[in-house]
């Protein structure tokens, strides 16, 4: 709640004034908080990254012995929370703060303090989590914590930090949406309508009423398990009369939305993207709005799919199926939107587009292997295998990590003021997309083979060891692609800054305002008549009309 | 299909390169693949696998090489920013309209796949029921009373009813090549039909992640004819006699059949594997070790070492009181 | 205090909003709080509702709650809520005496009614009846307690109200603080309703 009037001239040059560090901890301006994001999203991907490697590692060869089970186990648990809660949601979050206000023309978020404590309240839970390691042992019951297996007697004490992280991380996220839904109602700049919102905004004002009504029931589950586990309740304990199912209801009942709240932020970077890479207007600018609140309504009815093996009876299954096979619509129309962008455009392939050209492959691969989770019978005998590990990585990375990446590269020049090289983007970009090929592809085979996922090692099967220590070498790449993109990022902020504040040739506010962008981002905001303000400022001779 | 046949070739020929010399303590199997139907459920469910996959190829041809060919055709190098086109309306209502035919087509498939491989249950009794743990099966014939673990016989050619269940956490019953899996949900009874098709032997695994050692519990199915199956039923009922060998005194004397189940004699624990016919089984522990004397003995002198994490404590025997343990369990054929 | 610390302070609430676009933000934000709090609130009741058929909890409430009690003090928070109603009314209207006359008795009836609750869960543990003694135990003591927490948090929110207030600092009738906290403390009361619905009432229904 605003209790005192906030004043970015009055308010922001007071937190700038402290010493350096203490900037960035005071620091209430919604642009260091976006880069606060950010260079935590980096801190956690190094460490999610490396739990990966010691995975790939452990599942080289068959039989192995390089970590034990019970390493194994926290590791892949660490891997999936840090990557889902505290890389992807921050990197993402992080770019929701930083460029929303930049792009509706605003000075601030709506809540400037709120923001900077939703930063910190999710740092926090990250911390606390990672605390586990020195207190008895990190979560080691997946990242989607089943019950009985997330009570006391069966899992470590990991599993309080676990609930304790996670709520912190998920009151963080609802403030922050909340406070990205009240910037976006009330703080547009005259004559932008929300017919003429530009679609990343679109996306983040869906994505916020996703995380304000899904974060809460994944709250409410992890204050049951907090009890279970402190005060031995008996929520999810069953033979005290718990139940195991309750907590796969109400997990998923987050989880799937979830899913679409790691997703939907990066379409909207696509959908900026393909646009300005194509030098071209958005194919269906209604088509891809609308169906992102129909992704973001239909995705509270669907959470059953990842049920669909637990035996709830095929009645209940076939509506699931039915809801789960009608979300792959809108997605679909999406995939199309952004090809429909690209034809009749002029296509520069730079490593933003270059991403963004990738994601459409990969996340129809990973969108065609999700249908195939809503039939049911073909989700009988695909899930929980190694199928399932290559559908999810096809859509959380080459979904919303790509997306992240091609955000990263498209507006760097915004954020810093400076270039990234092109040069050594190209090599990320192949580096990366053949090692997550090289990885993943393969793990489809993998579980067409019987392999289970979340085993720590497997038996001398004919095909496993040979799939697996190329799935392992994959990853590999994909590391020696990250050194690189550190490098380039490293080098770049060696170099002087950009003359040009919009090298691009984009189209949207952001790029209206300084690079980097001012204490008070917009000294005076032009009036915006259609869905391409900063297009119609530099082509004043053919504006567009809508 | 024929590349499913070449890709199993390539598969284990591979094999032959990456199995080294590694000690033989731990079993191999053979190549499980999925869209090899050995039950009538995989073919019910393969059947819609392949037409998806169909259908999912052609969507992912499309996304593809309208890609591509967009990427040639606009490039900047060869269209100026002037000649921007743009795609008709029509387009709109064919992204539409394409998927939404297909998701109607695929959801009445489902539907009709769902029916033929799990109807209704309708209170007939199981012919088999089978108990998840940490990290092994339990194995009940209530026609017989028959009792065992691990290793699963079932009939050929015959509609069987799996009850499973759990006794702890969430397991999961996948046998790839018989099609659906089910969750084993402890406090419910979930049930699937199977129709195994021809004998032989068949591999799966515990696809919940159940704990320290999900990775070793595999299921093993021996399918037989019905007229062998029904001997081994009666070879399972038959009970061990109390014999004063060293090794059986010491399996009472050291508590083991607290835990442990040997048929005819005093030992009666059910909460770990039934061993009345243990020596008759080919893997030891899920499917972790060959069945030997050697691997027994290894076992029971240290099972942290083996299986950390399973329940059975080190009992610290010397070594002439393991051997002789091993010994008699290995007897119990 | 040191004295700029004071005038700090002093300044500060000269500047407490009164804005338009403040009002309406504080106002679409508290919407969306208690939006996504419900959700919150309505996981909880799904929980209890789920274990009702196997926890028998239709007997267990019976025969352990004192319906009659609770009704009382629900009354109560009812009747705070009425309380912060005219407080908001005195306050629109610029009247600073009776607003905090008003907003005094809404945080009254509030302590009131989390005493009533504390003394209930005395009631109960004396019975044996805690959090880890059967399903109907978890369920009632996670959906009450979170609950009174909320009380709580509302009862923080207007005590501070009640100080800005006595300090004459709420004398703009322009400032939407208390039509902001309003949002939040009716919600928790209609919370309240559909929990006593749950708990104590629907037990005698079925």
């Amino acid at each position: 709640m605003k209790v005192l009037a906030f004043d970015i001239d009055r308010d922001l040059p007071q937190a700038h004034r402290d010493r350096k560090l203490l900037r960035w901890l005071s620091t209430v301006d919604h642009k260091q908080i976006g880069k606060l994001y950010l260079l935590a999203a980096l801190l956690f991907f190094v460490i999610g990254g490396t739990e990966a490697l010691l995975m790939r590692t452990q599942l080289a060869v068959a039989n192995n012995h390089f970590l034990s089970p019970e390493a194994y186990n926290q590791i892949f648990t660490m891997h999936g929370v840090t990557m889902i809660f505290f890389v992807m949601m921050p990197a993402l979050l992080g770019l929701t703060v930083y460029f929303t206000p930049l792009m509706i023309g605003a000075n601030e978020m709506a809540f400037p303090r709120l923001n900077a404590f939703s930063f910190w309240i999710t740092f926090m839970g990250g911390l606390l989590l990672y605390f586990s390691f020195a207190a008895g042992g990190a979560p080691d019951a997946g990242w989607f914590n089943y019950a009985p297996l997330n009570q006391n007697n069966y899992s470590s004490n990991g599993v309080n930090y676990y609930c304790m992280g996670l709520l912190l991380a998920g009151i963080g996220s609802v403030t922050t949406a909340i406070n990205v839904i009240v910037t976006v109602l009330t703080l547009r700049v005259k004559g932008m309508s929300l017919k003429r919102l530009p679609l990343f905004v679109w996306m983040a004002l869906v994505n916020s009423f996703l995380i304000a009504a899904a974060m809460p029931a994944l709250n409410a589950a992890l204050c049951m398990l907090l009890l279970d586990r402190l005060l031995y309740a008996n929520f999810f304990n069953v033979p005290a009369g718990g139940s195991a199912l309750l907590w796969q209801h109400l997990f998923w009942a987050f989880g799937h939305p979830e899913v679409y709240i790691l997703i939907l932020p990066a379409f909207g970077i696509f959908s900026e993207v393909f646009q300005v890479f194509s030098q071209k207007k958005i194919f269906g600018y209604a088509f891809v709005a609308g169906s992102t609140v129909a992704i973001g309504l239909l995705s509270f009815g669907v959470w059953m799919h990842h049920m669909f093996a637990a035996g709830m009876g095929n009645t209940v299954n076939s509506f699931f199926a039915a809801s789960s096979m009608l979300i792959g619509i809108p997605t679909g129309i999406k995939i199309f939107n952004w090809i429909g962008t690209m034809y009749g455009g002029s296509i520069r392939l730079r490593v933003s587009m270059l991403f963004a050209v990738a994601f459409l492959i990969e996340f129809t691969i990973g969108g065609l292997s999700g249908i195939a989770f809503s039939i049911v019978p073909i989700d009988w005998q695909m899930t929980d295998s190694y199928f399932v590990v290559a559908h999810l990585h096809y859509v959380f990375v080459g979904g919303s990590l790509f997306g992240v990446f091609s955000g990263l590269f498209y507006w760097f020049p915004k954020i810093t003021g400076r270039m990234l090289s092109e040069k050594m983007g190209k090599w990320f970009f192949w580096l990366f997309v053949i090692g997550f090929n090289l990885t993943f592809f393969l793990q489809h085979f993998l579980g067409m083979m019987g392999m289970a996922r979340r085993v720590y090692t497997y038996a001398e099967i004919p095909g496993y060891t040979i799939l697996n220590l190329l799935s392992s070498a994959g990853a590999y790449l994909m590391a020696a692609a990250a050194l690189v993109l550190f490098y380039n990022i490293y080098m770049t902020l060696k170099q002087p800054p950009l003359q040009n504040k919009d090298p691009w040739n984009a189209f949207t506010l952001e790029w209206y305002a300084d690079a980097p962008p001012k204490k008070k981002n917009f000294v005076d905001v032009p009036v915006v008549n259609s869905r391409r303000p900063f297009f119609d400022l530099k082509n004043p001779d053919h504006p567009d009309r809508d | 299909m024929y590349w499913q046949v070449s890709f199993l070739r390539i598969c284990s020929t591979m094999n032959l390169v990456t199995a080294g010399a590694l000690l033989k303590v731990t079993p191999e199997f053979p190549l499980q693949f999925v869209l090899k139907s050995s039950s009538k459920q995989a073919e019910e469910i393969n059947r819609l696998s392949q037409y998806f996959f169909i259908a999912a190829g052609f969507i992912l041809l499309v996304v593809v090489v309208l890609t591509f060919t967009f990427l040639y055709n606009y490039n900047e190098k060869r269209t100026a920013v002037t000649q921007r086109k743009t795609l008709s309306r029509k387009w709109e209502i064919a992204m539409i309209g394409v998927p939404s035919v297909l998701v109607v087509i695929f959801f009445i498939l489902t539907l009709n796949t769902m029916q033929r491989v799990l109807p209704p249950v309708n209170n007939k009794t199981p012919d088999v029921v089978i108990t998840g743990q940490q990290w092994w099966w339990q194995v009940a014939y209530p026609a017989s009373g028959a009792l065992a673990a691990n290793e699963i016989h079932l009939p050929v050619k015959k509609d069987v009813l799996l009850l499973l269940r759990s006794a702890d956490v969430v397991h999961d019953w996948w046998v790839p090549q018989f099609g659906n899996k089910m969750d084993m949900v402890p406090g419910r009874d979930n049930f699937i039909w199977l129709h195994i098709n021809e004998p032989g032997t068949y591999y799966g695994t515990c696809s919940e992640f159940c704990g320290a050692q999900h990775a070793h519990m595999q299921i093993q199915v021996v399918a037989q004819l019905p007229a062998e199956f029904e001997n081994w039923v009666q070879q399972q009922k038959k009970l061990q006699p109390n014999t004063l060998t060293v090794g059986a005194q010491l399996f009472l004397r050291k508590t083991c059949a607290t835990c442990h189940r040997i048929g005819g004699t005093a030992a009666n624990g059910m909460s770990a594997p039934d061993l009345t016919h243990i020596g008759s089984r080919k893997t030891l522990l899920a499917g972790m070790m060959r069945n030997t004397e050697a691997n027994l003995a290894r076992w029971i002198s240290d099972p942290q070492k083996i299986k950390p994490g399973a329940k059975m404590p080190n009992f610290l025997l010397d070594s002439s009181e393991v051997h002789a343990i091993a010994s008699y369990l290995y007897s119990l054929k | 205090m040191s004295l700029d610390k004071r005038t700090w302070l002093i300044g500060s609430v000269k500047r407490i909003v009164t804005s338009k676009i403040d009002r309406m933000q504080n106002k679409i934000m508290m919407r969306l709080t208690i939006g996504s709090e419900a959700i919150f609130f309505i996981s909880l009741m799904i929980a209890y509702a789920y274990f009702w058929q196997s926890g028998h909890f239709g007997q267990a409430a019976t025969s352990h709650l004192d319906i009659f009690k609770t009704g009382v003090f629900t009354f109560l928070l009812i009747s705070s809520s009425f309380c912060f109603y005219r407080a908001e009314r005195a306050h629109r209207n610029g009247k600073t005496t009776p607003m905090v006359r008003w907003l005094l008795a809404t945080v009254l009836l509030g302590f009131v009614f989390l005493a009533g609750q504390a003394h209930e869960y005395y009631g109960l543990l004396k019975q044996h009846l805690s959090i880890s003694s059967s399903e109907f135990g978890s369920s009632f003591y996670a959906l009450t307690g979170f609950h009174a927490l909320h009380v709580l948090i509302g009862l923080v929110l207007i005590s501070i109200l009640l100080a800005l207030s006595v300090r004459g600092y709420l004398s703009n009738s322009g400032s939407s603080l208390l039509a902001t906290v309003g949002i939040y403390w009716h919600f928790v009361d209609v919370v309240w309703l559909c929990v006593f619905t749950l708990i104590y009432v629907l037990p005698y229904c079925i």
